[in-house]
């Protein structure tokens, strides 16, 4: 279907909640004295958004707002993660110590704008939403980071990204514009229509689809993209670095996803996609892909501070979950969608317990964590040793499968290399993990360091995440028929 | 050489020239007043291919607004001109190589691109068709960027607001 703006509303139920609860809260913060009710009020809004996402679950498929975003199980699919982010995000916010000294309206204001902008980034069917959305989650995302007042990191923080930011979506945007004038069109549609029969000069292609990328790549941080991510990570408040490394991350694969593939490649009859002939872009991915994993793990082996060492894990993850695409194929894209699920909650997991022990010590480092085990912290040192392993995959957990998923695409298709690569890659993870998990185990508190207590709220997230993180490992027959079902889209 | 093509190129050498001084001025203050140039090419360009309204709306906006914001920030930034923004870690002699093979690739690609070309510029005014597709095509775009400076205003507002005790 191809509907008009007023036909389109019926389906567009998830971005009115979302939009109303965001102009709401900038009054409601006005009003209310207690001003923890304005993330209850956030918190509520999100799960109607929710709620109404799945309940399009029935809806047809199709074309709204004269062909701008699409409805199809893909876009529901990414809607479905960023509002779980930012939900985890906000119930972390809640007890986070960070977040009580800053301005609670604009907070959750923003934080929600950017769930809202990856609604977008994953629906976008034309370039100039496309543009719009990614700059709305940039902007927001820019405001986030340097949300703590009178915190030199985390102005130093937002300026680098804003300035990294500003770079990438202005090469982006003139990429997009040598599409537009090859094609003379930004719907993707169109697009297709006019790039598939080939015939256009390949390099022109290769290189407006190199700037196209350096967009699309800064959002899901994979080389040369990355240099921002861990001075952002690091600067930024704690639940906002969860936020941007899970929910900007798979919106940028969503956008990745919808623009090369659907808009851009033809689908084979096995579930294969035909990229455009004669532009060497999946080899030019799969180097990019082997290059990100492996300069993100090097990077990481000798970090001090558990953020930036998450960031340096967080780029070696995007290039994992790379190899998805550079297979060209729907198993591949299967993969990578679920990755991104286990991802999201091993990920959320590590940064919930980062944001526990910031909480009670104010410390960051990996110092700051010696025998956590042993201050009282038990639980949450067994939790993060769950979910660093599961970032590891090692088996039996979520990481395990996610990353099985991923390396089987990869050798189905006989790239053994970009295989042996990811799991030279996994080996070398382990040792920075595991050197977290025996510095909270096995190394002795000194008299000084603080005893670690957790609020409810925290325990019962920590529970939550944990026993997902177990509980997809050994069985996860339901994720895979999710994230299969997941993988439609709308294109005629 | 016919007159428009002229004129064209009169304005891509204002554009490009005013461009140039700002990026290698070592001055900043004649960095930003050079932008004017830039700013004023690329909206003759605009005049040129028969867009009035956006030639309109770009001397408005960025001569009058986003030029004039820079200017003000330049003079009231406390020994802005000490600052050394220059990257010493990768010297000029790889930029100028990186940059001339990628200038080559460029040149080359688009001189060999069919490119979809409109079929003759009409010089009829546009912004009464321009309000026409805000309202209806592109609705949705047009209240998404509505969006994206609500959160942007927000933002500024939040970044720089001095910090009062509660």
């Amino acid at each position: 279907m191809d509907l008009n703006n007023l036909d389109s509303l019926q389906f567009f139920y998830p971005e009115i909640v979302l939009t109303g609860v965001i102009l709401f809260l900038i009054l409601v913060d006005l009003v209310v004295v207690d001003k923890r009710w304005v993330g209850y009020f956030a918190f509520a809004g999100c799960l109607l958004s929710l709620w109404a996402t799945l309940r399009l679950y029935v809806a047809p498929e199709g074309w709204l707002f004269h062909r701008m975003i699409v409805l199809d199980n893909f876009s529901l699919f990414f809607k479905v993660v960023s509002l779980v982010a930012a939900l985890s995000v906000m119930w972390i916010s809640f007890s986070s110590r960070e977040v009580r000294s800053v301005h609670q309206g604009e907070y959750y204001t923003i934080l929600l704008t950017s769930a809202l902008g990856m609604f977008f980034m994953a629906s976008s069917t034309n370039l100039l939403m496309a543009y719009l959305s990614l700059e709305l989650v940039s902007l927001t995302s820019y405001i986030l980071t340097g949300f703590l007042p009178r915190n030199r990191r985390s102005s130093e923080a937002a300026l680098k990204y804003l300035i990294y930011g500003g770079v990438a979506s202005g090469t982006m945007i003139y990429g997009m514009s040598w599409v537009f004038g090859m094609t003379g069109s930004l719907d993707y549609a169109r697009i297709n229509e006019v790039l598939a029969p080939g015939g256009m000069n390949h390099l022109t292609l290769f290189i407006a689809f190199l700037f196209i990328l350096a967009g699309f790549g800064y959002k899901i941080v994979f080389v040369p993209f990355h240099m921002w991510s861990p001075d952002v990570y690091q600067g930024a408040p704690t639940p906002i670095t969860a936020f941007l490394s899970v929910g900007s991350n798979a919106a940028g694969v969503a956008i990745l996803i919808r623009f090369f593939f659907p808009a851009v490649s033809r689908l084979g009859d096995e579930g294969n996609w035909l990229f455009l002939t004669g532009v060497e872009w999946p080899h030019f991915l799969l180097y990019v892909s082997m290059v990100t994993m492996t300069v993100g793990n090097l990077c990481a082996l000798n970090q001090q501070n558990v953020k930036r060492l998450l960031a340096y894990s967080g780029i070696a993850h995007a290039g994992y979950i790379l190899m998805g695409l550079v297979v060209l194929n729907n198993e591949g894209l299967k993969a990578m969608l679920l990755y991104i699920i286990v991802y999201l909650i091993m990920n959320l997991g590590a940064f919930l317990v980062v944001v526990i022990v910031a909480n009670a010590t104010g410390r960051e480092d990996i110092e700051g964590y010696r025998g956590l085990a042993r201050r009282g912290a038990a639980i949450p040192a067994v939790c993060m040793a769950i979910f660093l392993f599961s970032l590891t995959g090692l088996p039996p957990l979520a990481g395990f499968v996610g990353k099985f998923f991923l390396f089987a695409a990869a050798i189905r298709e006989e790239f053994y290399y970009l295989a042996v690569v990811a799991i030279i890659n996994s080996v070398i993870s382990l040792y920075y993990y595991a050197r977290v998990v025996k510095t909270m185990f096995l190394d002795e508190p000194s008299p000084a360091d603080q005893q670690v207590l957790m609020t409810p709220k925290d325990s019962a997230l920590l529970g939550v995440l944990s026993s997902l993180t177990v509980v997809f490992g050994l069985y996860w027959g339901p994720l895979v028929h999710y994230t299969n079902e997941s993988l439609r889209f709308f294109m005629k | 050489m016919e007159i428009s093509a002229l004129v064209f190129y009169l304005l891509a050498a204002i554009t490009i020239g005013s461009a140039a001084i700002v990026a290698f001025s070592r001055n900043i203050v004649y960095s930003a007043f050079s932008l004017l140039g830039t700013f004023a090419g690329v909206a003759g360009i605009y005049v040129f291919l028969g867009a009035d309204f956006v030639a309109g709306v770009q001397i408005l906006i960025y001569v009058g607004g986003i030029l004039v914001l820079i200017l003000f920030a330049v003079m009231l930034t406390h020994r802005i001109a000490d600052v050394q923004i220059t990257n010493r870690s990768a010297g000029m002699i790889p930029a100028v190589v990186i940059i001339a093979v990628f200038l080559g690739l460029l040149i080359q690609s688009i001189r060999d691109t069919p490119w979809a070309k409109a079929k003759e510029i009409v010089y009829l005014p546009t912004t009464a068709a321009i309000g026409d597709f805000f309202l209806q095509h592109y609705l949705l775009p047009f209240e998404l960027a509505s969006l994206v400076l609500l959160a942007a205003l927000i933002g500024a507002v939040v970044l720089s607001r001095k910090e009062t005790k509660e």
